[in-house]
């Protein structure tokens, strides 16, 4: 089953660290957001395949709640 | 008490109006960006609008109460929920002992506000409790709230179900436009009259890189008068800088070309030009908006702004309340009697001096007071 992993912040993306393909584990960072000079984190949830990456590096105001990354 | 078992981005305890009077110390005022729901938080759980309560920003904390207690969330809308099961923002809320409150991201407006009767009781610093994160001063241990902190509360008793009437909610832009007021200067002859039409009619971005520091704006260039570009070397070399200067709350400092709005935790002074300032009844719209929203200022006097500043006053009272049934049994009993006193206190058997009763009179701000007796 496909996991949406979505945005908690509103913000600038600073780093997609993760590429479609890529194999992840549950906790391994898969993009960092900036918001309020702070980085913020976003973890994949689960294991699995990353299926599909919809942000890309310093992309710039992106809302909360926009699915970034689809892993299976 | 209450457990902190998930942070938020950057939950912060402060009070309203903050650090007063230490600005000349390099101590901004710090305090509620949006101290319109902050205070209207206190006013649902019986506090005094100004007690030391939560600012949450852009994603909520997960908290775990370790006695009964009511609370009050208003502000943005992040989804809060107690025990799994959604509740609704501007009402006073009974938890209890274990109950966790979960909060998500913020889906209208940027900024909400945790109340709990009685207040936060942490150790003032210079007169206030406000967290001042980059002096390390105020909250706890001059921080934003950390993950497995215990955030000491007073002890009082409230009752949930007090409800804010809806004209006296703040109304969120949903469509990341707003319009915020400015007053003109103190340094707005250092701009000039395309300058300054230039600013007023344009739409202006928040940046990511804003906080409760500063709110970077970017826009279209700023053109300036002969006083800016022909000046002594003392005041500097580009047209936006200024020998330095103390700086308002809510100034619009021009850093080169970029406009930064210094809000709660600003700097006291620098050498910038403030060619606007944002008036504190305002602030409220800057604590809603979210990275990516655009502004668009309208300038009004410093008496409107006071206006402004007094009418907030008295929203963010009890007077904002929706009248309970208690009180509206009363009121119907006013107009059937023909009274012109409503207020009518019940005690049991025992006599009441004129010192306990003018205390109370007082307190209540009574000018009558009738007193029942029953056996």
């Amino acid at each position: 089953m496909a996991t949406e992993v979505k945005t908690t912040v509103p913000g600038n993306m600073w780093k997609v660290l993760v590429k479609e393909g890529d194999m992840v584990k549950k906790g391994d960072p898969l993009f960092i957001m900036e918001v309020m000079k702070t980085e913020v984190h976003h973890d994949s949830p689960v294991d699995g395949k990353v299926v599909k990456v919809n942000v890309i590096n310093d992309q710039e105001g992106i809302d909360p709640g926009i699915v970034a990354v689809v892993i299976e | 008490m209450v457990q902190v078992i998930k942070k938020g981005l950057e939950t912060s305890i402060q009070d309203y109006p903050g650090r007063i009077g230490t600005l000349n110390l390099g101590f901004p005022p710090s305090g509620p960006m949006d101290s319109w729901s902050f205070r209207l938080a206190n006013v649902l759980v019986e506090n005094e609008p100004g007690t030391a309560a939560l600012e949450c920003q852009f994603m909520g904390p997960t908290l775990k109460f370790n006695s009964d207690r009511v609370i009050a969330i208003t502000g943005a809308d992040m989804s809060p929920k107690i025990n799994g099961s959604p509740v609704p923002l501007w009402e006073s809320l009974e938890v209890k002992k274990d109950q966790v409150l979960e909060m998500a991201f913020a889906t209208i407006g940027a900024r909400s506000y945790i109340a709990f009767s009685g207040g936060i009781n942490t150790t003032p610093w210079l007169g206030s409790r406000s967290t001042f994160h980059k002096a390390g001063v105020g909250g706890i241990d001059g921080k934003a709230i950390q993950d497995g902190q215990i955030i000491p509360l007073n002890k009082t008793k409230s009752v949930a179900g007090r409800k804010i009437k809806k004209s006296s909610i703040p109304v969120m832009s949903t469509n990341k436009k707003w319009s915020v007021e400015v007053v003109k200067g103190p340094n707005d002859d250092w701009v000039d009259e395309k300058g300054h039409k230039m600013f007023l009619n344009s739409d202006w971005k928040l940046q990511s890189k804003s906080d409760r520091t500063g709110y970077r704006l970017e826009g279209p260039k700023w053109s300036f008068t002969e006083k800016a570009t022909n000046k002594g070397l003392e005041h500097g070399t580009f047209p936006s800088n200024i020998i330095d200067q103390g700086y308002p709350v809510g100034a619009i400092n021009l850093a080169g070309q970029t406009p930064i709005i210094l809000v709660n935790d600003g700097p006291s002074m620098g050498g910038f030009i403030v060619p606007y300032t944002v008036p504190s009844a305002s602030f409220w719209k800057l604590g809603q908006a979210k990275p990516g929203d655009s502004f668009n200022f309208i300038e009004i006097s410093v008496e409107k702004a006071q206006t402004l500043r007094a009418e907030q006053t008295t929203i963010c009272s009890e007077a904002s309340l929706v009248s309970s049934s208690k009180q509206d049994i009363l009121i119907r009993k006013k107009q059937i009697n023909k009274i012109d006193h409503i207020k009518v206190v019940d005690f049991d058997k025992e006599k009441l001096d004129e010192k306990i009763r003018n205390k109370m009179m007082e307190k209540k701000g009574m000018k009558n007071i009738k007193v029942r007796f029953f056996n």
